[in-house]
């Protein structure tokens, strides 16, 4: 019997694995499997002790990352190219492990003070963000759908951590709901993307879809197939009008989670939906450019529209976000056009990149306002300037990159998504532009509304007593404010790896 | 051919299931829905995969079906919170946050 | 280009930095230690300032020197490309000069909000942005440094303000910042029609004349409103008197005497040599807008009841001759203009500082309520005379060489520019000069003469008359207000009045330096044109 198993397993290839490339992933299983076991044995009192090992986890795996981005740029392929490392993976990789470490530093006070599970929560952590370093390299759609769902999973669970509280409920259950009911129609379009080019490896796709288009043309079930693949995305990212849940979600779930879902989450889905745009949907144009016009468009003018009326801090970054994915959209949109490919790939890591550096911060200082106000409303943050000034300075450090003002962050972000899509032209493109521009303006207000709270406006209740900001928080800030700054002031340090070449030419694809 | 039947029994379970997620407020059957849904994908992949007579549609079949166990065990322990702390799972009454 | 990469302007800009980083890390309520460190800091950046102008090779002036072209942001094309030639020395020192003074003048000044380790820090952060505009020679760079100016300025008004910041803040915010969308979309579009090759001004200024006549025009119109609104040209002038007004003094010094500059400059450096053909169908329109700020400025003037108000509105009305001078796309008329430039940042800048202290002193600046300022402080009623005259234009101060040779020049506008509508133009520019005098003589008239307001001097006469030792305690305060200049204000004024008077002597220390780098900029528009 067993014999009989092996002879026909003798036409079996071994797939090519390439150890170092896979090490980040590799840390990140063994660290999972170590945060659970200890966490068994570690009695309450030390819980603490857990997020200092994910912390440990995290860097762990930064490192082959850097080594990797250091021994040179070939691209290390694994398991019949489905699988692929490049330089487009490292850079977002080194972005996802950074963005768990800043997360983990800024959950530790909370789940401590706040009695919550402090082991399973760094447990889902570290799941979720092995989901998102695999979703990097995932060049399958059966692994695309894997990394989205270890992405998703812990997520759903991390929103609705303080199960007492009736509005983290809700939070879980809406993301929960709409997340899985958004993967079920990704599912959807992936299974008439398989069935209608026999073949689940995205390059494949890319190759069976040129040939149809520059032939016969896409069938029905193709322009199906990527409409329902980018509206799956689309909740992900949370484009309009996809986006119901995230405004909900963001406010109910724990502030360390709301930052983590509102910067990696979101990531994790720009990725996945660039990763099947540039290798597997690249000549179904017709379909996803149009449509990704609206998305950018609506996305972009509804969240800063939502986000002008808003009073509660938090609510207000999660409509501002929504908005920010519409600039990150935008280039997508005209993504077939002339050669803008290149330009709007690199607008878009760059964007994902400071974005969620200067994001991460602004939550980071909400946070440490917060555990002194404890309150979430923007009048809260009445003379923060006056009574933390550090504290001010980097949150206006972190608003001012959000609005695009030079040269914080994202102002080179917004600077290089404008460029890509004049570059392409024509009317649609322009008139996207412009739609653009006017949303950046009306941006610039609500961020300017909480920056004239801080600066100009006194303390409610005159209660000037200094924020006792703990250690880990200072940690965090500081890695979020080096981010921004420096990114903002040298964008070349990582956009050389957001390599077109790499992602698509040496695959064959594109 | 035989294969279209299979498709349109799975377009007809995925329509069905959107709107038993769209329409019902009752949690466990908006989590049936997305079953639905799931399954008909199951039905998709398939199908093709006996249309494009390969193995790689039944994998990801397999795929689909695991993970879904795994949202399925989310979801449930996520009704029996909402329903421990409001005694209740209609998901209309979920509304404390809106603006 | 020869790129000689000298650290010596990167230096000069980046150093207030240093200052700033320092000062982040000392505790606020060290209130004397940042004004030490802020001083320092500027003082070592004007130093800095002024080995530059040593340094400066005078017979070339034409030609960028100290260039600097490094690698910067590669995919959008951008370098930093840093250089000083003669149109942006005089206003590159000026602007370290100013930040100076404006910090020795807040040794004892600081405004009422208080926290001094906050103002001076925006301060310095401004000069940045200042130094480096006047250097950049790359349009993003340019932008950048631009933009940086913005959020400084925004929080000194509105947190160390009048009673009105908040509005006046936010008013100065979003005209600003719709300049700005509108010149950024000008300059992409731009950098497109020249072929997507690069931001650097020397590939711009090449490639840009060869654009079509049409587009230029159009992207003219983007970078026009732009600058206007820096400036402020007339339609969109309105945030200035609000901004001037709340500002505090030494936020209305600095936008004063270098933030109006950023946008005449760019048009000098940016608009004119890049679209030339644009700059030629814009020049009328140009004209008449300026002649227009020139007398609604100074109707303005004459119907304002508030000194700082008043000194506001006769900025634009005195920005409007600079704009003129530009419009006139002749070496005389840029020239003047960019003397005007200089003259009206130091004699502004001067009365704004007098109006600071006289708030200071009366915490009013009613005109109707002051009176007889010579009687009760006669060097400060002095200084003011002595600015307003410079203000109105008298032969012999600094502001008569950026007034009369402007009217000159319109006499006889570039070629290919409507010369009867300049004419015209210049007839009623004249007339804005008499307004000028005017208007400040009656300032000076009603403020600094007659005899002091009784509601000042009651509480001042019976100190002196009465046993001083019984009012020594209750009227403590009101010695304290009612003083003379004090060394510090005399420390921080002195350069002002002193360039005041040296550059209206000899104007020819300016416009030698100036001159070489006019005429090859109005060749080059000249070529521009088919």
């Amino acid at each position: 019997m067993i014999a009989s198993i092996l002879a026909q397993g003798t036409d079996w290839i071994r797939p090519h694995a390439d150890w170092h490339a896979l090490a980040p992933e590799i840390v990140l299983v063994v660290g999972i499997n170590l945060v659970l076991l200890i966490d068994l044995w570690l009695d309450d009192a030390k819980k603490w002790m857990m997020a200092t090992l994910t912390g440990f986890v995290l860097l762990a795996a930064f490192i082959p990352v850097v080594t990797l981005a250091v021994i040179g740029d070939d691209v290390r392929s694994m398991f019949f190219d489905r699988y692929v490392v490049d330089e487009y993976a490292l850079i977002l990789k080194a972005m996802f492990l950074l963005i768990g470490y800043v997360v983990v530093l800024i959950s530790q006070n909370e789940l401590e003070e706040g009695g919550y599970y402090q082991g399973e929560f760094y447990l889902m952590l570290l799941v979720s963000v092995l989901g998102m370093v695999m979703m990097t390299s995932s060049r399958d759609l059966v692994s695309i759908f894997v990394a989205l769902e270890l992405l998703s999973i812990p997520a759903y669970m991390m929103a609705a951590w303080r199960k007492r509280d009736t509005k983290s409920n809700e939070a879980g259950v809406k993301y929960y709901l709409l997340g899985v009911f958004a993967s079920g129609v990704l599912l959807y379009g992936m299974s008439y993307l398989y069935g209608t080019t026999g073949t689940t490896k995205l390059t494949e796709i890319g190759a069976a879809l040129a040939e149809a288009d520059a032939g016969p043309g896409l069938i029905a079930m193709q322009v199906v197939a990527v409409a329902f693949i980018i509206v799956g995305f689309g909740f992900k990212v949370s484009a309009v009008p996809f986006h119901t849940w995230a405004p909900d979600t963001y406010e109910g779930a724990p502030l360390p989670v709301t930052a983590f879902l509102s910067v990696a989450s979101k990531a994790a889905g720009f990725v996945g939906l660039v990763t099947m745009l540039y290798v597997a949907m690249f000549a179904a144009d017709g379909v996803y450019q149009p449509f990704l016009w609206i998305l950018a468009a609506l996305t972009m003018s509804v969240g800063n529209v939502l986000a002008l009326r808003q009073t509660n801090i938090v609510r207000m970054l999660a409509y501002s976000s929504v908005s920010q994915g519409g600039f990150i959209l935008m280039p997508l949109a005209v993504l077939a056009t002339g050669d803008a490919a290149e330009s709007a790939l690199k607008s878009v890591v760059i964007y994902l990149l400071i974005y969620a550096f200067s994001n991460l911060g602004a939550f980071a200082v909400i946070l440490a306002v917060s555990r002194k106000t404890r309150s979430g409303e923007i009048s809260s943050f009445g003379g923060l300037m006056s009574y933390a000034p550090g504290m001010g300075l980097l949150m206006t450090l972190f608003l001012a990159s959000l609005a695009g003002i030079p040269p914080f962050g994202i102002w080179i972000a917004k600077l290089q998504a404008f460029k890509t899509v004049l570059d392409a032209g024509g009317t649609a493109a322009y008139t996207l532009a412009v739609i653009a521009a006017v949303n950046t303006v009306i941006a610039a207000a609500y961020y300017m509304k909480v920056l004239r709270e801080m600066w100009m406006k006194p303390a409610p209740d005159g209660d000037t007593t200094p924020i006792n900001t703990p250690q880990p928080i200072w940690a965090a800030l500081t890695i979020c404010a080096a981010g921004t700054v420096v990114l903002g002031i040298l964008p070349g340090l990582v956009l050389r790896f957001a390599d077109l070449q790499d992602l698509t030419g040496a695959l064959g694809g594109g | 051919m035989y294969a279209v039947n299979f498709l349109l029994l799975s377009a007809a379970l995925f329509s069905i299931g959107v709107f038993g997620v769209i329409a019902r407020r009752n949690a466990v059957m908006v989590l049936m829905s997305i079953e639905l849904i799931l399954n008909s994908v199951n039905l998709n992949l398939v199908a093709f995969a006996l249309i494009n007579k390969d193995i790689d549609g039944h994998i990801f079949a397999l795929f689909v079906i695991a993970v879904a166990a795994a949202e399925v065990g989310v979801g449930l322990g996520m009704v029996l919170m909402i329903y421990r702390n409001r005694r209740s799972i209609a998901l209309d009454e979920l509304s404390e946050m809106h603006g | 280009m020869d790129y000689s990469n000298n650290a010596l302007l990167t230096i000069g800009t980046f150093l207030p930095l240093v200052g700033v980083l320092i000062m982040m890390f000392i505790p606020g309520s060290d209130e004397r230690a940042h004004k030490q460190i802020a001083i320092i800091t500027s003082g070592a950046t004007l130093a800095v300032g002024i080995y530059t102008l040593i340094q400066f090779d005078y017979g070339n002036s034409a030609t960028l020197q100290f260039a600097v072209n490094e690698e910067w942001i590669e995919v959008i094309k951008s370098n930093y490309i840093i250089g000083l030639d003669g149109i942006s020395l005089p206003l590159y020192v000026l602007s370290m000069a100013v930040t100076f003074l404006v910090a020795v003048y807040t040794w004892n000044n600081v405004p009422d909000a208080g926290n001094p380790k906050a103002f001076l820090m925006l301060m310095l952060v401004l000069q940045v942005g200042m130094a480096g505009s006047f250097i950049a020679q790359d349009l993003i760079l340019f932008f950048v440094f631009f933009e940086l100016v913005l959020l400084p300025m925004y929080f000194m008004i509105g947190v160390w303000g009048g009673e009105d910041r908040q509005y006046a803040s936010l008013k100065f915010f979003l005209y600003t910042m719709f300049g700005s969308a509108l010149m950024l979309v000008a300059f992409l579009a731009l950098f497109f029609q020249t072929g997507a090759e690069s931001f650097s001004f020397e590939h711009l200024m090449a490639a840009g004349a060869l654009i079509d006549h049409d587009v230029q025009v159009w992207i003219f119109a983007g970078m026009f409103i732009g600058f206007a609104v820096k400036v402020p040209m007339f339609p969109f002038h309105t945030w200035l008197p609000d901004a001037h007004t709340q500002a505090p003094t030494q936020g209305s010094v600095i936008l004063a005497a270098i933030l109006l500059k950023l946008g005449t400059y760019g048009f000098v450096r940016i608009a004119l040599p890049m679209l030339p053909q644009g700059a030629h169908e814009w020049a009328p329109v140009i004209g008449i807008l300026a002649v227009i700020g020139i007398i609604y400025g100074a109707l303005g003037c004459l119907a304002q009841t508030d000194m700082k108000r008043l000194i506001a509105f006769s900025s634009v009305a005195h920005m409007g001759f600079v704009m003129l001078g530009i419009s006139t796309l002749t070496t005389f008329g840029i020239n003047a203009a960019l003397f005007g430039m200089v003259a009206h940042g130091l004699i502004t800048g001067m009365l704004f500082f007098v109006a600071g202290s006289i708030k200071h002193r009366y915490h009013t600046l009613e005109i109707k309520r002051l009176s007889g300022l010579l009687i009760q402080m006669p060097k400060m009623g002095w200084i003011l005379g002595f600015a307003a005259m410079a203000s109105l234009g008298l032969p012999g101060l600094a502001g008569f060489w950026g007034e009369f040779p402007v009217i000159l020049a319109a006499y006889s506008p570039a070629f290919g520019v409507n010369e009867a509508l300049f004419r015209t133009l210049m007839v009623i520019a004249a007339m804005g000069t008499v307004l000028a005098a005017g208007y400040l003589l009656w300032l000076f008239q009603r403020t600094a003469m007659g005899d002091p307001n009784p509601e000042f001097v009651s509480h001042d006469e019976p100190a002196q008359s009465l046993s001083a030792a019984a009012n020594h305690g209750a009227d403590a305060d009101h010695h304290d207000e009612i003083h003379d200049v004090t060394i510090v204000e005399w420390i921080a004024w002195m350069p002002f009045l002193v360039a005041i008077v040296v550059f209206g002597v000899y104007p020819q220390l300016m416009f030698k330096v100036m001159d070489p780098a006019v005429i090859q900029l109005v060749e080059r528009v000249g070529n521009g044109i088919p």
